[in-house]
C-alpha cells in the first residue's frame, strides 16, 4: 500500500473531497430546481409530500456513486478524500454544542440520559435472551448486544475485541445493522411527517430508536436540514451524544458478562471500567461540551448574531458534504450479503427497539421541547 | 498445470485443491489474504475514536495471523506429500486474489462459495471475480457457517 505523508497526503484528498463538494452543491440546486412542482394535483411534491431535500439528494448521490458509478468500490482517487466523511461528520457534532446551552442540556439531558439507558440496556438484556434462544455463539451475542444496544457499528468496534468476536462475525454483525440504519434512515423522515410530530418528538423518537449514529444525524437532517436551537438534529444528537457517553458502560457490561461465562477459558480476562473509560470514551463528547461552554458564556456570539449565523452556515455544509460520504460508504452488495443468526437478531431487536421508541414518543412525548 | 487456492475456513475447497492437483500432477498453492478492507468498511463510523478504531484494526489483524497459521496447517496435513507453497498477501481480499491469478501465471482458481474471509464473507468475492479472472474458476460448494 502506497504510504502518502505530508502535502501527498493533503494532494490525495483533492478529488474525492472536490467531488463531495460538487455533489453537496449540485444537491442544494437540485432541491432548489424541484420545488415549484406540482405532481399528482400535490404542488410542491418532492419537498412536502416526498420531503426529498438536498440531505437526502446528498446522501442518494452518495449511494449512487458507490454501488452504480464505483461499482462497488470507491476508486483509489477518491478513496482519500471520501475517507475524510469521517472527519466532517465528527466536526460537525462538535459545533453542534454551539446550539446549545449549559441550562438547556441539563434540563433534557436528564431526560435522554433516563430514557437513553432504559433503551439502551433494555435492548442488551433483549439480544443476550434472544442470542440464548438462538443458540448463538457468546462473543457474537455480546457484539450484536453493543451493536443493537447503543449505537451500531462504533458499539460494535469497541466491543469486539473485548469478547473475541471472529472478524468474519463482526463484519456480518455490521452489515445488518448498516441494512436496518439504511431503511430506518429513509422512512423516519417520512413517517416523521405523516404522524405530524414536532422536530423534539421526532429527535427524540430517532434519537432513541435508530441503531447507528450516522443514520440518526442524517435522519433528523432529512426531516429538516436546519441547523439550530430547536431543530430536529439539535434534540437528536444530543440523545445520540447520551447514547455514545453510555458506550464505555455498555462495553464493560457486556465484556463482564462474556468472560462470566467463559471462566474455563485459560488466564481470563483482568477488566477494569477505568481501563475501559480511559480507552472507549469517545473525546469528541468533550469537544461538544465545550463548544456548549462557550457558548453559554457568551464567546460564540448571541442568538441570531453574525457570529452563529456564519457557524450555523458552515455546519450546514459540513454536514452535507459529509452526508454525500455517508451515502457513499453504504454498500447495497455488502448489506445484501448480511445473513445468519445475526440478521434475524438485528431485524428483530433493531424493529421492536424502533416501534417502540415511536410508540413512547406518540404518547408520552409532548410537542414542545423544554428548550 | 498451475492450481491456486484461494484460503477460507473451507475444508471442502482444500480437499477439491488438493485432489485436482494429485490427480493432474499439478503444484498447489495456497493464498491468504490478511484483511486490509476494516477502514474502509467501518468507514460509517464517524464517532469511534482513532484509538478505538486502531484497536479493532489491530485485533482483527491479529486474529487473521492466527487464522492464518491454522489454515496453512490444517491445509499441509490435508496435502501430505503435495508440494504447496502458502503466501500470504495483505490488502483488499478479492483484490489480492485478482493479483495473484494475474501475476502468477496459474490455470486454475479454487474457492469455497460462499467465500468466509474478513470483510470478503459479506461479498459475493466469485461474482466479484468473474470476467476478470485470467485462469479458470472451480467453484466448491460449501455449508454457510452456522452463527
Amino acid at each position: 500500500m502506497e504510504d502518502k505523508r505530508g502535502a501527498g497526503a493533503l494532494l490525495a484528498i483533492v478529488p474525492g473531497l472536490a467531488l463531495m463538494i460538487a455533489t453537496f452543491l449540485f444537491a442544494q440546486w437540485l432541491e432548489g430546481w424541484l420545488k415549484p412542482f406540482t405532481v399528482f394535483g400535490f404542488p410542491e411534491f418532492f419537498g412536502r409530500v416526498l420531503n426529498l431535500n438536498y440531505i437526502i439528494i446528498s446522501i442518494i448521490m452518495g449511494v449512487l456513486y458507490r454501488n452504480v458509478l464505483f461499482k462497488g468500490t470507491i476508486p483509489s482517487w477518491a478513496a482519500d478524500g471520501f475517507r475524510t466523511t469521517r472527519l466532517f461528520i465528527k466536526t460537525g457534532v462538535i459545533m453542534l454544542g454551539s446550539i446549545y446551552t449549559l441550562g438547556g442540556l441539563a434540563k433534557l439531558g436528564l431526560q435522554a440520559a433516563l430514557l437513553i439507558s432504559a433503551f439502551v440496556f433494555g435492548t442488551v438484556i433483549f439480544v443476550m435472551w434472544l442470542g440464548k434462544i438462538l443458540k448463538m455463539d457468546r462473543s457474537l451475542v455480546g457484539v450484536m448486544g453493543a451493536a443493537c444496544g447503543v449505537c451500531g457499528v462504533s458499539a460494535a468496534v469497541a466491543t469486539s475485541p473485548g469478547v473475541k468476536a471472529k472478524p468474519a462475525e463482526v463484519a456480518l454483525a455490521i452489515a445488518t445493522i448498516l441494512g436496518f440504519g439504511v431503511m430506518t434512515m429513509f422512512i423516519s423522515p417520512f413517517l416523521g411527517n405523516l404522524l405530524k410530530f414536532s422536530d423534539y418528538q421526532y429527535g427524540v423518537w430517532v434519537g432513541t430508536g435508530i441503531l447507528n449514529s450516522g443514520q440518526v444525524l442524517a435522519s433528523c437532517l432529512a426531516f429538516n436540514p436546519i441547523v439550530a436551537p430547536g431543530t430536529a438534529v439539535a434534540y437528536g444528537e444530543l440523545w445520540n451524544v447520551m447514547r455514545v457517553i453510555i458506550i464505555p458502560f455498555v462495553v464493560f457490561v457486556i465484556t463482564v458478562w462474556y468472560w462470566s461465562g467463559n471462566k474455563e477459558e485459560a488466564g481470563g480476562q483482568n477488566i477494569s471500567l477505568l481501563e475501559i473509560l480511559k480507552s472507549k470514551f469517545p473525546i469528541f463528547v468533550l469537544g461538544f461540551v465545550g463548544m456548549t461552554v462557550l457558548s453559554s458564556l457568551g464567546l460564540l456570539g448571541q442568538e441570531g448574531s453574525e457570529t452563529s449565523h456564519l457557524l450555523r452556515t458552515l455546519m450546514q455544509w459540513i454536514f452535507g458534504i459529509g452526508m454525500v460520504g455517508l451515502g457513499a460508504y453504504i454498500d447495497f452488495g455488502e448489506i445484501k450479503a448480511a445473513g445468519g443468526k445475526p440478521l434475524i437478531v438485528g431485524l428483530v431487536a433493531g424493529t421492536t427497539k424502533y416501534v417502540l421508541a415511536l410508540f413512547m414518543t406518540l404518547y408520552f412525548i409532548s410537542k414542545d421541547a423544554p428548550f | 498445470m498451475r492450481v491456486l487456492l484461494a484460503l477460507d475456513e473451507s475444508t471442502q475447497a482444500m480437499d477439491e485443491a488438493v485432489r485436482l492437483c494429485r490427480e493432474r500432477g499439478a503444484a498447489l498453492t495456497a493464498l491468504f489474504v490478511l484483511d486490509g478492507n476494516w477502514s474502509d468498511y467501518t468507514g460509517h463510523d464517524w464517532l469511534s475514536g482513532s484509538t478505538v478504531r486502531g484497536a479493532y484494526i489491530e485485533y482483527a489483524g491479529q486474529e487473521d495471523i492466527k487464522d492464518s497459521e491454522r489454515l496453512a496447517a490444517e491445509l499441509r496435513a490435508r496435502a501430505g506429500d503435495l508440494p504447496l507453497e502458502v503466501k500470504l498477501a495483505n490488502g483488499v481480499v478479492r483484490e489480492e486474489i485478482l493479483k495473484e491469478a494475474e501475476t502468477g501465471g496459474y490455470d486454475l482458481l479454487v474457492m469455497a462459495h460462499p467465500f468466509w474471509r474478513g470483510t470478503a464473507t459479506v461479498r459475493d468475492t466469485a461474482r466479484d471475480l468473474l470476467g476478470k479472472l485470467p485462469c479458470s474458476l472451480l467453484l466448491v460448494k460449501t455449508p454457510p457457517h452456522d452463527i
